[in-house]
């Protein structure tokens, strides 16, 4: 059982730069959240406030319905797992992974079992004799991971570990990490910049801005119906296209683009008429054979996708991410249309719903 | 409490030794070294004129760096189980014993004259002290290789056994 509660925390660094506003979070037992945002957004921060690296400055934590905010790191029974590995260089992987418990002055037969138990499920079982230096980014994270695991604590905290593994790895990696979160059931938190990540690893994904929480929600909430232009613009690659467009007469237009709305759409915009919005359409809902010309200036095929980069005829940019192999030439002009559209308020950059 | 039988502790204690140091050994080792240094400083403790300027000291000069070196080797080899490290510190340890009745024993007996009045070369508190270090040099060598043999025996036939397993 591993319930977290994050209440109203702030975090004032003593050079008064404020780097978390107001965070509310519920975690459920078991849940796998993914804390997502630019570079200094405060998602490290309120890592590590939950893990006791960091004094809060207001709000509670509470884990399982106790009050840990001041609580130490040491006795939060929270296991975290850094970027840079974090591993003793002139320690083996089995006596990585086994520090922690003879610190505590196990039982070294009962570490044993849990070393191999945790080498296992990490498929490390023939690198326990190596030292950091000889084995591979991705194994030297699973080290770090095992490391974790052994001391079976009741919270995961992951502070963006693939962010130094190559393509490849990092994906391979992200799968082992949501392999063991299946298997071991854990409640995890996990910090990262990369939107994949989030998406494919999260239960819900907490999306942080500027040190405020932007939306929490499960990955498809967030892509399909994000809470403002930020959350839009983050989630989903390549990001939004966004057009300033003015509610007329069942249509939204600028000098650009004319878009007839829908049933829905109009009643959803029907408080905007006469006023200007911003129009949201992701590159992957654009289809080819529509109305609105684009002006190709660079062509990249993906295999089963194509990457139009483009303009509309007054200028402003535009990506299409085209089904199939187009072979399109800059200066040449491929009409789409919008299948599915978002629409936010132009001042408060909320999404209107 | 740990809730493991006998027969499983045994086992594991067993299949630990696969991924853990001889650290025993190897810290023993070191110690030798460590008592060998306290050997070789106290020795030439008194001022007893030309008594130790002869080809005996020579020897036994060479013999304490040669001493170091194959130790310090041998604790790192016993660290990682290698029998051969641990068969070669039994006769070493031997020979801080032996080593006892050259030069210590020489001094102790010996005297030298000096303005016509005998001296001995070697009180018998000192003598005590430089035979301690030997003796607890040997000691630590003779361990370090007793344990070391025993383990990486018992290590080398589990190996077997799990291969034999495999196969």
């Amino acid at each position: 059982m591993a319930n977290i509660s994050l209440q109203h925390l702030d975090k004032v660094y003593d050079n008064q730069v404020q780097a978390v506003f107001d965070f509310n979070l519920e975690v459920k037992d078991g849940e796998f959240i993914v804390l997502v945002g630019p570079s200094g957004c405060g998602k490290s921060t309120t890592l590590r406030m939950v893990a006791g690296l960091e004094d809060i400055t207001a709000g509670k934590l509470l884990l399982d319905g106790k009050d840990i905010t001041a609580t130490p790191a040491k006795d939060r029974d929270m296991a975290m797992v850094f970027q840079n590995y974090a591993l003793y260089g002139h320690m083996t992987v089995y006596e990585n992974m086994a520090f922690s418990l003879t610190l505590r002055k196990e039982n070294p037969n009962v570490i044993h079992k849990k070393v191999l138990a945790a080498a296992e499920i990490l498929g490390l079982t023939d690198q326990l004799n190596k030292k950091p230096k000889q084995l591979s980014g991705g194994q030297r994270q699973r080290v770090a991971m095992g490391r974790a695991i052994v001391r079976n604590p009741k919270v995961f905290l992951f502070d963006e570990p693939l962010s130094n593994l190559d393509a490849k790895l990092r994906g391979a990696t992200r799968r082992e990490i949501l392999l063991l979160h299946k298997r071991m059931h854990a409640t995890m938190l996990y910090v990262t910049h990369d939107q994949v990540e989030a998406l494919t690893l999260a239960d819900r994904i907490v999306c942080m801005s500027m040190g405020h929480v932007q939306q929490v929600g499960t990955p498809i909430e967030l892509y399909d119906t994000p809470a403002n232009i930020f959350v839009a613009s983050f989630i989903g690659l390549p990001p939004m296209n966004f057009f300033t467009v003015k509610v007329e007469n069942g249509t939204v237009s600028n000098e650009q683009l004319s878009v007839v709305l829908t049933e829905d759409e109009k009643q959803l915009l029907s408080s905007y008429e006469g006023r200007e919005v911003v129009l949201g359409v992701r590159p992957e809902n654009m289809e080819e054979g529509g109305e609105i010309p684009v002006k190709v200036f660079s062509n990249e095929n993906l295999g089963m996708n194509t990457l139009v980069h483009g303009h509309l005829p007054g200028g402003a940019a535009i990506t299409c991410k085209l089904r199939g192999w187009c072979d399109y030439q800059a200066g040449d002009t491929v009409n789409v249309r919008f299948a599915k559209r978002h629409f936010f308020d132009r001042e408060s950059t909320n999404a209107i719903r | 409490m740990t809730g493991f039988s006998r027969e499983e502790e045994k086992r594991i204690r067993l299949d630990r030794m696969r991924y853990t140091k001889n650290s025993l050994s190897s810290s023993l080792s070191l110690l030798a070294i460590v008592f060998n240094v306290f050997y070789f400083v106290s020795i030439y403790e008194s001022d007893v004129g030309s008594w130790y300027y002869k080809i005996l000291i020579g020897a036994s000069i060479v013999y304490n760096l040669v001493f170091m070196l194959m130790v310090f080797l041998a604790s790192e080899g016993v660290k990682n189980y290698r029998i051969g490290y641990a068969y070669l510190l039994l006769p070493v340890g031997l020979g801080q014993i032996l080593r006892i009745f050259i030069l210590p024993l020489q001094a102790y007996r010996a005297t030298v004259t000096i303005s016509k009045i005998d001296y001995p070369v070697m009180e018998s508190r000192q003598f005590i002290f430089v035979v301690l270090w030997l003796a607890l040099s040997a000691v630590c060598c003779l361990l370090a290789g007793v344990i070391g043999v025993q383990r990486s025996k018992k290590l080398q036939a589990y190996n077997a056994s799990l291969e034999q397993t495999a196969a």
